[in-house]
């Protein structure tokens, strides 16, 4: 019994105990307290002039510019192209030609809400997850629709698709499906053979560094499936509560996840309460009221290396640009007009605020990717495209793009 | 984030001038109308400073009961503050022609094999009183004059949720797509009500519910979705008082539906029970249909459980209670509101005497508006209205309240019901939203007593609950 209290109470210092330090100047995240570094974050010699890559250039896009809806529900950049799923139809950007290529109903698409695109490079075809309709895959032309009542699809709900090898992936709202295009064989993974408290699959990503599949499961916390081995393993919230995150960086911060991705040796899982980072040892919770992201309720995320981190939120575009030095970009549009801001925070503190004079084209944030240097982001009014001339990871003194920015607004 | 101001209007706005109360074909009082005011001002690029619900605590749970509350505060508490929708959804016009404005209805009506539900379908005798609440609702708002701009009437489209694998959300999807309803109604089953909001989210259309007692149905955070229902942890919270402070038992037995529905209902009463420091012994699940409970009534009368507590459908419920008096097992017998239904008694018998079952609500207070709709219920349907009949035509009826004012846009018919500031004045009782949009009232016992149920209330009990009163405080964003 006492043993029991004993290791209880170590654990509560350890998680708690030590996890909060005061800031005396600066402007601080809203109602935070700041945080202590977690293992491997560093702010030694550190001053407010070492700053990270902030995206001073932006373009949006909308239904005047050729895009199907405005709606954006799916973003992804491959080559020369970024597939753009929406609404109400699928685009396709040529960012030779500055056009859209457009599919609707009418063209072909199996139905008008695509909700997720992968694209497979061996093949370079398309894959579609349709909200309700099912999977297409877009191949020479022409749309190959996959649904419950012609394929091994488990529901037409599909949130998510991510091609592994010969593989897709389908993340449905009754479970994942996979198919292999080889052998045409499709294996549906629910409660009964995998770990899924609930079945309500919501996002999936897969790490070609680890050759792992990570599920984002409504419910059921992430899950990861090895290719190899066919094994799972399984996140969940260690406090198995709904209405409280018990102990910071304990663990994922709920169960209700929305995205998990593996890049650069971290996993990064978001939910609609907060997300989180986990390194094979340490997790990091990562809460608006302490960081400067623009809120905990995130619809995806998407993450550029084990730093660096882009968080779609409802209230605007947020990245955990420097995770060695606690250090975060947060975007916002302004209002009617199409300026905006960045705001860069350190520990908690406001260190930096940048105005854009275009920013991003809405604050509701849905999903993004990166395009070498460049990121597109789909709003729920519109398409963004951020500049990335001159991007560095982690932060420097004095950048280039803070000279140039006061250069121009010196003129 | 940028928040709809006092100046002109922004892109999208509504610049309609906004109704005369006395042009209304219903009551709204000044504060609802300024609230409609800044919803109308704000476009797709603005978000209205709306008053956010702030909770002292979480669906009023007693200190006793916090989780984790004898070791320490949790890091974070969520469900305090109400969620904002933050989207572009107001700045959409309303449509130039429509012929009527259509709500849709899921729920189970008809009996299938249900993977969600796990096999055989069982919730019909649920669903189908749950459309008639329904139904109810829009006839009469419809011999009203429908919806009052347009002079159209209200067309109900209705849904089964119980289909083949999983097609409850091929159902809400064709909903929210090709129907275009303006906000949906459902469901009864956990499942199928988290696979209709995951889909209300994404494709932005008010969900309410009226007949899903899930905890956690309203514990994701979704902005579009409320319930004007009181949940299975209210209803644990009343029977956990019950039976260890008032009766003073201290080994209590469970046996509940191997479903969804039985695996969360009893979760807060097992959680309860611990914090309580009478750990449940025994937890024993069945199939729902299940015929011979012999192994299971064996179970628990041999760990030597007080009482035993079921949650699960009336027709199993009854059949285990009649299972348990003929091994000899004379513990008090506590159920779910399920157990409420006529099909419990009916089986039951002289059994049912000194059941305790909770209730979402007291169907028997004096009330003019209960014992009217009663009458107008019988005179349409020729049945009594139960549980899920009488919360479907309180739901739908705030619904067409919201609609009427709002008009024609899903978010703004959102930010109406989620605003709302004063009770609903209901046929099951004053409605009162949470900050998470969920029924803020506490649950009932009702106890069979001379071959009728009795219902009582926690003053009637004396277990007052040790949670700040209401009302809630707001707060601007």
């Amino acid at each position: 019994m006492w043993r029991a209290v004993f290791l209880w109470v170590m654990a509560w210092l350890l998680a708690t105990g030590t996890a909060w330090a005061e800031t005396t100047s600066g402007e601080k995240a809203s109602g935070a307290q700041v945080p202590k570094l977690a293992f491997g974050q560093s702010v030694d010699n550190l001053t407010d002039d070492d700053l990270p890559y902030v995206y001073t250039e932006w373009e949006n896009f909308t239904e005047e510019d050729g895009l199907p809806n405005d709606h954006i529900f799916a973003v992804r950049c491959a080559g020369e192209k970024v597939w753009v799923g929406t609404e109400n139809g699928l685009a396709c950007y040529d960012k030779k030609t500055r056009k859209f290529t457009v599919w609707r109903e009418k063209d072909g698409l199996p139905w008008r809400a695509v909700t997720g695109i992968d694209v497979d490079p061996q093949t370079g075809d398309v894959w579609l997850a349709l909200f309700g309709g099912g999977v297409a895959r877009l191949s020479g032309g022409r749309f190959d629709h996959f649904h419950q009542l012609n394929s091994g699809l488990v529901n037409n709900v599909v949130y998510a698709i991510a091609v592994e090898h010969d593989n897709v992936w389908c993340a449905t709202t009754a479970g994942a499906s996979r198919y292999n295009t080889t052998t045409k064989e499709w294996t549906i993974f629910t409660e009964k053979n995998a770990p899924m408290e609930e079945i309500w699959n919501y996002n999936v990503f897969y790490s070609p560094e680890v050759n792992k599949v990570f599920l984002a499961v409504w419910g059921s916390g992430c899950l990861e499936f090895d290719v190899p081995t066919e094994k799972w393993k399984v996140y969940l919230d260690p406090d198995r509560e709904m209405e409280i995150d018990l102990f910071r960086d304990d663990g994922i911060i709920h169960v209700i996840t929305t995205a998990a991705n593996y890049v650069g040796g971290a996993l990064w899982v978001s939910t609609y309460f907060g997300q989180c980072r986990y390194d094979g040892r340490y997790w990091r919770g990562f809460y608006a009221h302490e960081t400067g992201l623009p809120s905990d309720f995130t619809n995806a995320l998407r993450a550029r290396s084990g730093q660096e981190c882009w968080m779609c939120t409802d209230k605007g575009l947020g990245v955990v640009a420097d995770y060695a030095t606690d250090t975060y970009v947060s975007y916002y549009r302004n209002g009617d007009d199409s300026s905006g801001r960045a705001e860069v925070f350190r520990q908690g503190r406001k260190i930096k605020e940048v105005p854009l004079e275009t920013s991003i084209a809405h604050n509701f944030i849905i999903a993004m990717d990166f395009d070498g240097d460049d990121v597109w982001v789909g709003t729920a009014k519109g398409l963004s495209h951020g500049i990335g001339r001159g991007y560095y990871p982690g932060v420097r003194r004095q950048p280039e793009w803070l000279n140039k920015l006061n250069s121009t607004s010196e003129k | 984030m940028a928040a709809a101001s006092d100046s002109a209007p922004t892109v999208g706005a509504d610049n309609r001038a906004l109704p005369n109360q006395e042009d209304l074909p219903f009551p709204v009082d000044d504060y609802t109308l300024s609230i409609l005011e800044r919803i109308n001002r704000a476009g797709a690029y603005q978000v209205p400073q709306l008053p956010l619900r702030v909770d002292p605590v979480y669906a009023d749970t007693p200190k006793e009961l916090d989780p984790f509350g004898r070791l320490t505060q949790p890091f974070k508490r969520y469900f305090l503050v109400q969620m904002e929708y933050t989207g572009p959804g107001r700045g959409i016009p309303e449509p130039e022609h429509v012929d009527t404005v259509k709500i849709g209805f899921l729920g189970p009506i008809e009996p299938t094999v249900s993977v969600a539900t796990g096999g055989k379908s069982h919730e019909e005798n649920l669903g189908q009183m749950m459309l008639r609440g329904c139904q109810l609702a829009i006839e009469e708002a419809n011999a009203a004059g429908g919806y009052w701009r347009r002079k159209i009437p209200f067309e109900l489209v209705v849904r089964n949720d119980n289909g083949l694998w999983g097609s409850s959300g091929d159902e809400i999807i064709r909903l929210a797509y090709i129907e275009n309803v303006w906000a949906i109604i459902g469901t009864i089953d956990g499942a199928n009500s988290h696979i209709a909001i995951r889909v209300a989210l994404k494709a932005e259309v008010p969900v309410v519910n009226t007949g899903d007692t899930d905890p956690t149905f309203i514990e994701t955070n979704i902005p579009w979705v409320l319930r004007v229902i009181a949940d299975d942890r209210r209803q644990c919270y009343i029977l956990a008082d019950y039976i260890y402070k008032k009766l003073g038992l201290s080994r209590v037995g469970i046996i509940r539906a191997s479903n969804r529905y039985g695996r969360f209902g009893v979760r807060e009463f097992r959680d309860a029970s611990r914090r309580l420091e009478r750990p449940v012994p025994i937890e024993m699940a069945y199939f729902v249909g299940q015929q011979d409970f012999s192994m299971e009534l064996q179970r628990l009368a041999d760990a030597q459980v007080e009482a035993v507590v079921h949650w699960g459908d009336a027709e199993d419920g009854a059949r285990i209670l009649n299972q348990m008096r003929e091994m000899g097992m004379k513990q008090p017998f506590f159920a779910c509101d399920r157990c409420l239904l006529d099909d419990f008694v009916k089986i039951a018998g002289k059994n049912a005497e000194g059941v305790v079952c909770a209730s979402p609500w007291n169907p028997a207070r004096d009330d003019s508006r209960l014992e009217e709709f009663r009458q107008k219920f019988k005179a349409r349907f020729g049945c009594e209205p139960e549980t899920y009949a009488a919360h479907a035509y309180d739901g739908t009826q705030m619904l067409i309240w919201a609609i009427q004012l709002a008009g024609l846009n899903r978010a703004k018919i959102r930010d109406v019901l989620a605003t709302r500031r004063d009770p609903w004045h209901g046929v099951t009782g004053e409605i009162m939203l949470t900050a998470v949009l969920d029924r803020a009232s506490d649950a009932y016992l009702a106890i069979r007593e001379n071959n009728q149920w009795k219902f009582y209330s926690r003053e009637d009990l004396g277990l007052p609950k040790e949670v700040p009163a209401r009302p809630v405080q707001v707060s601007q964003n």
